[in-house]
C-alpha cells in the first residue's frame, strides 16, 4: 500500500539524528511547561519560534508538535496532583483525576494518563496518515447550523457532568454561558458586559477562570482543613495500575480514543468537546458509573484518551486545509510561512518530507513521552510529600506567571483572583465548576454558529431541521432530554442521577 | 526620566540638557528594547515584527525582544504603549486596525493615532482580495455586482471580523459598485476561510497573506486584488481597478513609539528599519507573506496614518459598525 510505503518515509526522515533530538527536546519542554501550571504552549513556542527560523522547516515543525503533545501530557499530571487545570481537557481530568489522588492513587492515575494517551495517540497518528483527506471532506460538511446543533447537544448533556443536583448544574452552565458572551459581539462588534474595562474587550481569560476555580480555590480549602492538608501525605501506594484498574481501564481508552478521534477533526470547537465528551460518555456507559465522584478510574482513562487522539486528529485540518485549529496550530502555520511552506492541499505533494516526516513523528514523540513520563511518576507523586507551606506559595506564584503570560497582561492576574474567591463560594455552596467551564467554552461558539445561520438562511428557522447532521443532533439532545426527565418524573431525581 | 548619568553631572544639568540628550542618543540603546505587537502570535504582524526585530536587535546591539499584548482590536496595547516613556525602549507594532480604523470605530478610544506617538516607518503593506468558491458562478467582480442584484438579501460575503478592514472593504465594495452584499462576520481569517472552501459562504474579503496558500491551492478562486498593480506573485489575478471599479485598500504594519522620542533616537531607528527592509533575504520573506517592505520616512508615515484615519471615517460610519 502507498500509506506504509509514505510512513515508511515519514519514519526515515522523523528518525534522522537531528530529527530525533528536536523531537525529544520539544517533548521535554512541553513536558515541563505543561506541569508548571498556567504556563501553555503558545507562550513556550511564541518563545521559541525565533530559533526555528534557522532551522530547517521539518525539524522545526517535529520541535514544535513535541512541545504541544507533552504539555497535553504535562497538563494532566498537574491536573491529577494538584487540581489545576491548564485547558479545558484538563478540567475533565481533574473530576476524576484528583480525587483518585486523594484516595492515595496519584500514580495509578499519572499511568493511566500517560498509556492511554500513548495509546489514543498511536490510533489516531494511523488515523491522520490513512485517512486525512477523506476526513477533511467529513469535517467541511458540518456548516453553522450543523455546529449549533452539535454544541447544543454537548450543553445538554454536560448537566450529566454534575455530581449533585441537577437543577445546580444546568444553573452553572448557564451562569457560564452568560460569563463566555463577556467581550466583542461577533456580529456587530459591540462590547457586551464590559464595563468599559478594555481588557475586558476579548472576553474572560479561560486560564484565570479554570485555575482561580480549581486550582486556588482548592488551596484556599485545603488551608482552611488541617487534616485536608495532611490527606495528601498519606501512603500514596503502589505507582502502577492494579490489575482490576487496568481491566476497568482499557474499555474506557477504547471508547475515549474513538469520541476524540471523531471530535478533533472538527475544525469548529469539536477539540473542545471530546474530553467531557468522553467523560459523559464512561458515566453513562461504563460498568462502574456508580463509582464516577469517587475517583473512578474510567473518568481519567476515556478522556484522556479522548484528549490526546483529538490533538492528533486536529491536525488533519491544518495539514490539509492549512487552516489552524487552535492557537498552537496557528502559531506552527507562522513557524511554516516563515520558511516559505504554506500548508494547505498541496503541501502533502510539495512538502512529503515535512507532510510524512511530521506524522511519523507525531508518533514517535507520543513514545518519547511515555518513556519520559512513566519513571517520572515516582518523582512526581513524591511532589505531593513536599510540606504544603512550601508547595502553595509556590503553586501560586506559577499560577500567576500563567495567568499573566497568555496576553502578558496583569489584569488576568487580577481575574485569576476573583475567580479564586468565586470558586471557594461554589465549594461553599456545593456548586460545581466543571459545567461552568463547559458554559463558558460552548456557550460564545454556539452562539457565534447560531447567528451565523440565521445570517445566512437570512432568518429561516427550519435550517437547524433542513440540514441531516443538525436534524439528527438535535433529535439526540431530545431523547437524552426525556431520558433525563422521564425517571425523574417517575421516580424523582436519585433515579436520573445513578441511572 | 533623565538617566543617572544626568544627574552626576550636577548643577549644569538644564543648561546641559540638549548636548545630554545628543549623548543619550549616541548611547542608546544600553538596554534591551521591547517591541509590543498588539495581536496574538503566529499571525501576519507577528510574524512580519520578528523578522524586524531579528534584524534591528542586531544593528543596534542590543536584544529587540517581541512581546505579544493582544486584546481590544490591537487598541489596548496601542493605549498602554502611547502613555509608556519615550526612552526609545518601548515600541510598538502600529497597524490598520489601531490605527487606522479604530478612531472612528470606537467612541471612547484612549489616544490619538497620530499626535500620541513618534511615527517612525512604515513595514510592511499587504494588498487586500476577494477569493470565491470555486464553483461560485461569477467570473469576475462585474458578475459579482449582477448577482447580487437579483439576490434578495445581497451576496453573503465573509471577513475576519466586524470592524476589520476586510469588512470595511466590503462595505466599501457596496458604496462604489451599488452590489448589495450581506456581511458574514467571522472570529479571524481562518473560520472565514474554512466556511468559504466548505461552500458555506461563497465570497471573502481577505488580506492575500491568509489567502495566499489557498489561492496556489486552487481551494479558493481570487476575483479581484485591491491594489494598483497586480502582484508579482499572482500574475493571473486582475485588480479591482482594471476590472472598472475604484477600490484600493491593504493592510499595512508599521512601527511607532510614544510622542516625544527624541529626534536622534527616531532618525537612528528610521536608518537602522531602513537597512534592515533594505535586506534581500528579508524582502523575499515578506514577499512569502504576501506583501510589500514598506518605505516611509518617519514623517511620510505620520501622513500616511493621518490619511488613513481619514480615509476610513466614513466607510466606517456606513458599515453602521460602532463600539461605544
Amino acid at each position: 500500500m502507498d500509506i506504509l510505503g509514505n510512513l515508511a518515509h515519514g519514519f526515515s526522515v522523523a528518525l534522522s539524528f537531528s530529527n530525533l533530538l528536536f523531537a525529544l527536546i520539544g517533548a521535554l519542554i512541553g513536558t515541563a511547561i505543561g506541569v508548571l501550571p498556567g504556563i501553555g504552549p503558545v507562550a513556550t513556542i511564541s518563545l521559541l519560534l525565533p530559533i526555528t527560523f534557522g532551522q530547517p522547516a521539518t525539524t522545526a515543525i517535529i520541535m514544535l508538535a513535541g512541545i504541544y503533545y507533552g504539555a497535553q501530557y504535562g497538563g494532566s499530571t498537574t491536573a491529577i496532583l494538584l487540581n489545576l487545570p491548564g485547558e479545558i481537557s484538563s478540567v475533565v481530568t481533574t473530576l476524576e483525576g484528583y480525587k483518585m489522588a486523594r484516595n492515595g492513587r496519584a500514580g495509578a492515575a499519572l499511568a493511566t494518563s500517560a498509556l492511554s494517551s500513548f495509546f489514543a495517540g498511536t490510533v489516531a497518528t494511523v488515523v491522520v496518515a490513512g485517512s486525512g483527506p477523506l476526513l477533511t471532506s467529513v469535517a467541511l460538511s458540518f456548516g453553522p447550523a450543523d455546529y449549533f446543533s452539535l454544541m447544543l447537544l454537548g450543553l445538554i448533556i454536560s448537566a450529566v457532568l454534575a455530581q449533585g443536583s441537577v437543577i445546580k448544574s444546568i444553573g452553572m452552565v448557564v451562569f457560564g454561558v452568560a460569563l463566555g458572551l463577556v467581550g466583542t459581539d461577533v456580529q456587530t462588534g459591540q462590547q457586551r458586559f464590559t464595563f468599559g474595562i478594555p481588557e475586558l474587550s476579548d472576553g474572560i481569560s479561560f486560564v484565570a477562570l479554570a485555575m482561580g476555580m480549581f486550582g486556588i480555590a482548592e488551596i484556599v480549602l485545603n488551608l482552611e482543613k488541617p487534616e485536608a492538608r495532611s490527606v495528601l501525605k498519606t501512603e500514596v501506594g503502589s505507582l502502577w495500575l492494579t490489575r482490576e484498574e487496568f481491566r476497568r481501564a482499557t474499555p474506557s481508552t477504547l471508547r475515549g480514543t474513538l469520541v476524540g478521534t471523531v471530535l478533533g477533526i472538527l475544525p469548529g470547537g469539536g477539540a473542545a468537546l471530546s474530553s467531557f465528551g468522553s467523560y459523559m460518555m464512561e458515566r453513562k456507559v461504563s460498568k462502574h458509573r456508580n463509582l464516577f465522584g469517587t475517583g473512578a478510574i474510567e473518568g481519567v482513562a476515556g478522556p484522556e484518551a479522548a484528549n490526546n487522539a483529538a490533538a492528533q486528529t486536529s491536525f488533519i485540518p491544518l495539514l490539509t486545509l492549512g487552516i489552524p485549529a487552535n492557537a498552537v496550530m496557528a502559531l506552527m502555520v507562522g513557524a511554516l510561512i516563515i520558511q516559505g511552506i504554506q500548508p494547505g492541499p498541496r503541501m502533502v505533494e510539495a512538502q512529503p518530507d515535512l507532510f510524512w516526516g511530521l506524522i511519523a513523528s507525531m508518533w514517535i514523540g507520543n513514545v518519547m513521552l511515555l518513556v519520559i513520563n512513566l519513571p517520572m511518576i515516582g518523582m512526581w507523586v513524591k511532589l505531593l510529600q513536599v510540606p504544603y507551606k512550601f508547595l502553595y506559595p509556590a503553586i501560586l506564584v506559577f499560577c500567576c506567571i500563567g495567568a499573566y503570560s497568555v496576553n502578558n497582561n496583569v489584569f488576568d492576574v487580577y481575574s485569576t483572583v476573583l475567580f479564586a474567591v468565586f470558586g471557594y463560594m461554589c465549594n461553599k455552596l456545593k456548586l460545581e465548576p466543571a459545567p461552568m467551564l463547559i458554559g463558558f467554552v460552548l456557550g460564545p461558539m454556539m452562539e457565534e454558529h447560531l447567528r451565523r445561520a440565521m445570517l445566512l438562511s437570512r432568518g429561516d428557522v427550519m435550517v437547524f431541521l433542513e440540514r441531516p447532521i443538525s436534524a439528527s443532533m438535535l433529535a439526540i439532545g431530545a431523547i437524552a432530554l426525556i431520558a433525563m426527565l422521564l425517571p425523574n418524573l417517575r421516580k424523582g431525581k436519585e433515579a436520573a442521577l445513578s441511572g | 526620566m533623565l538617566p543617572r548619568r544626568a544627574w552626576l553631572a550636577g548643577g549644569a544639568v538644564f543648561a546641559a540638557l540638549p548636548s545630554i540628550a545628543c549623548a543619550q542618543a549616541s548611547a542608546w540603546p544600553t538596554q534591551p528594547i521591547r517591541l509590543v505587537v498588539p495581536f496574538a502570535p503566529g499571525g501576519t504582524t507577528d510574524l512580519a515584527a520578528r523578522l524586524v526585530s531579528q534584524g534591528l536587535g542586531m544593528r543596534l546591539g542590543q536584544p529587540v525582544i517581541v512581546e505579544n499584548r493582544p486584546g481590544a482590536g490591537a487598541t489596548l496595547a496601542s493605549a498602554q504603549v502611547a502613555q509608556a516613556a519615550p526612552d526609545g525602549l518601548t515600541l510598538l507594532v502600529s497597524n490598520i486596525a489601531s490605527h487606522g480604523v479604530a478612531p472612528s470605530l470606537y467612541r471612547n478610544l484612549r489616544y490619538d493615532p497620530v499626535r500620541d506617538f513618534t511615527h517612525i516607518a512604515l513595514l510592511l503593506e499587504t494588498p487586500s482580495v476577494f477569493v470565491a468558491q470555486p464553483r461560485f458562478p461569477a467570473r469576475g467582480i462585474a458578475d459579482v455586482v449582477r448577482l447580487s442584484r437579483d439576490m434578495p438579501r445581497g451576496i453573503d460575503i465573509a471577513s475576519s471580523g466586524t470592524g476589520s478592514s476586510n469588512h470595511l472593504l466590503i462595505v466599501q465594495f457596496g458604496q462604489v459598485t451599488g452590489a448589495r452584499v450581506n456581511h458574514v462576520p467571522y472570529r479571524g481569517a481562518g473560520p472565514a476561510m474554512t466556511d468559504v472552501i466548505a461552500d458555506v459562504v461563497p465570497m471573502m474579503s481577505d488580506s492575500l497573506p491568509s489567502s495566499a496558500g489557498h489561492l496556489r491551492a486552487g481551494a479558493v478562486r481570487g476575483m479581484a486584488i485591491a491594489s494598483t498593480a497586480r502582484h508579482p506573485a499572482f500574475p493571473e489575478l486582475p485588480s479591482f481597478r482594471e476590472q472598472g471599479v475604484d477600490l484600493v485598500a491593504s493592510s499595512w504594519f508599521g512601527l511607532s513609539a510614544p510622542a516625544g522620542l527624541p529626534p536622534a533616537i527616531t532618525g537612528r531607528l528610521s536608518r537602522e528599519v531602513a537597512a534592515v527592509l533594505a535586506d534581500a533575504a528579508l524582502q523575499h520573506r515578506f514577499a512569502e507573506l504576501g506583501g510589500t517592505v514598506g518605505a516611509l520616512s518617519p514623517p511620510a508615515y505620520a501622513e500616511f496614518i493621518a490619511g488613513e484615519v481619514a480615509r476610513w471615517a466614513p466607510v466606517v460610519q456606513a458599515s453602521g459598525a460602532q463600539v461605544e
